[in-house]
């Protein structure tokens, strides 16, 4: 049992380490599709993409679909389904005990980007 | 033994995996993703069941097989756990891979996460750290048994890092499941709640470094049979100040009037100081526990003692004659070591059923198969095994190698590590 544990324990820091050097090393084979694009979207744009399944928020300006990402987003669904479908930067930047989220956080999320939200003329 | 009660543990796991696997079972996700979420779970599932099989209780313990039985699942579960709870992260991070190398990384990076993730990766390395020091045999035992119980903790913080996911529904009678057999094991257990007080009456010392112990009951006297042990604890009496740590002995005396003897030999610290002990010493004994020499078959009977191993057998022996025919091989290194030789041929004289055999064996390793190439009749007989881990090991290969089948080959180990 002593030898399972050894080699178990090995095998993880082995895979934990391959995905930390994948991340730095290796450049993300999909860019992000909307920096091409540079869509302009507008509120009822994103209005219509509010379901866990179909995702978008928009945050600084920016308008990202979240869908893939929402299952392995670590706080509770119920905290981060309500912002589907709509400008998010202040939950983005007031989570749990009201601080923003980290710089690590910003680069992840801007995989997901699509495009800009447009400014509302009145 | 029984069907059910050989299936109890199995098919407590069983449940205990199975169980938080269907309330959880993923729909639409990836084949990864789901597949790391069904490990959790059954992870999960698992550590509370070995929670559950490390409380030393005798109705429990009866029920699953006894407390040796219950502690090899208790590790198997234990390791079992680990390896799913290792799986777990690894696997939801490959959900992104190899396409979002980055997404892959964030999913266990512990770099700027918050406290749901910072509670799993605690937890795995909780365990990671505790199972370490359970495989490290060199540390003492009373240092290494709250060590180990130091896993609790992250039993603790693995189904806290469920519930800041956001998972409370069936992970909030988890956690207090699992807080209830922790809470249960130290108080009742560690800190001898469900153990009786008991006072020494006497100490002789019957070979070198081992010494037998006359237990009287100061409340209800235990329901003991010979072939049991319990779990004893001595504190401070005159000129003594015992460690106040749960040991396990065998009796080697069941009394009329509720009291019983033990065998202690010096193995480590706490047993080594218990070698000077004197009457008027308190104590608190747990159990009894064990079902060695219990349900034996009307057969002839090989009984095979090494040293302190002995006790199970002297228990039986001291009260009355054997009902089969029984021989005894009694194998100490020398004559010195020989607890109990004396007493042993003159029950053995006084009983036309019982054949001892007593075999001094050197320092050397005896030669097993040799020993049993004496035995007339060896085919037909139950064997009953007690001594030293290796010992019992050599022999039992030696028996299966001369066609004994089993179930009729029993043994217990009273190793708690």
């Amino acid at each position: 049992m002593r030898r399972l544990y050894l080699f178990t324990t090995g095998i993880f820091w082995l895979f934990v380490a391959a995905f930390w050097a994948a991340s730095l090393w290796l450049p993300p084979t999909v860019q992000p599709q909307a920096i091409a694009a540079e869509k302009v979207y507008s509120t009822a744009d994103l209005a219509r993409h509010a379901t866990p399944d179909n995702c978008w928020m928009a945050i600084r300006g920016n308008v990202y679909d979240v869908s893939t990402y929402l299952p392995d987003h670590p706080s509770r669904p119920e905290l981060v389904l309500p912002w589907c479908g709509r400008e998010a930067t202040e939950a983005y930047d007031t989570k749990s005990k009201g601080r923003p989220h980290k710089a690590t956080t910003d680069d992840l999320l801007a995989t997901f980007r699509i495009g800009r939200l447009a400014v509302d003329t009145p | 033994m029984p069907l059910l009660r050989t299936l109890s543990i199995p098919l407590l796991l069983l449940a205990a995996t199975l169980g938080p696997i269907y309330w959880a079972l993923p729909e639409g996700l990836s084949l990864s993703r789901s597949l790391g979420i069904v490990l959790g779970w059954a992870g999960c599932g698992l550590l509370l069941a070995s929670l559950l099989l490390m409380l030393r209780e005798t109705r429990l313990a009866r029920a699953l097989g006894g407390l040796e039985r219950m502690y090899r699942w208790h590790h198997w579960a234990g390791m079992a756990a680990y390896v799913l709870l290792l799986a777990h992260p690894l696997l939801l991070a490959a959900d992104g891979w190899p396409d979002q190398r980055l997404l892959a990384w964030q999913t266990i990076s512990p770099v700027g996460q918050g406290w749901p993730v910072w509670s799993g990766w605690l937890s795995l390395v909780l365990l990671m750290l505790g199972l370490a020091v359970t495989f490290e045999h060199r540390i003492p035992y009373r240092t290494w048994r709250w060590l180990h119980l130091g896993l609790g903790l992250a039993v603790l913080s693995g189904l806290l890092h469920l519930v800041l996911l956001g998972i409370d529904e069936p992970v909030l009678l988890i956690l207090g499941l699992a807080a209830f057999f922790l809470g249960w094991r130290i108080v009742r257990d560690d800190f001898g709640l469900a153990a009786r007080p008991f006072i020494v009456q006497a100490a002789t010392p019957v070979a070198d470094a081992m010494v037998e112990i006359l237990l009287k009951p100061l409340s209800n006297a235990l329901a003991v049979t010979p072939g049991q042990f319990v779990l004893v604890a001595f504190f401070d009496g005159p000129g003594f100040r015992g460690c106040g740590e749960f040991h396990p002995f065998t009796v080697s005396a069941v009394c009329a009037d509720g009291s019983i003897r033990v065998g202690v030999k010096a193995l480590g610290d706490c047993t080594r100081k218990i070698q000077s002990i004197g009457p008027g010493v308190m104590a608190r004994v747990h159990g009894a526990f064990g079902s060695f020499l219990a349900d034996r078959p009307a057969a002839p009977q090989l009984w095979v003692a090494g040293g302190i191993g002995i006790t199970p057998f002297l228990a039986q022996l001291r009260a009355g004659p054997v009902k089969q025919l029984t021989l005894l091989l009694y194998l100490y290194r020398n004559k010195a070591e020989a607890a109990f030789l004396s007493e042993l041929e003159t029950l053995a004289a006084n009983d036309p059923d019982l054949s001892l055999k007593p075999v001094a064996t050197g320092n050397t390793v005896p030669d097993l198969n040799a020993l049993l190439a004496d035995v007339p009749g060896l085919a037909q007989e139950a064997c009953y095994l007690c001594g030293p881990p290796g010992m019992v090991a050599g022999l039992r290969k030696a028996l299966h190698d001369r066609g004994i089948p089993s179930h009729r080959i029993h043994f217990e180990n009273f190793d708690f590590r």
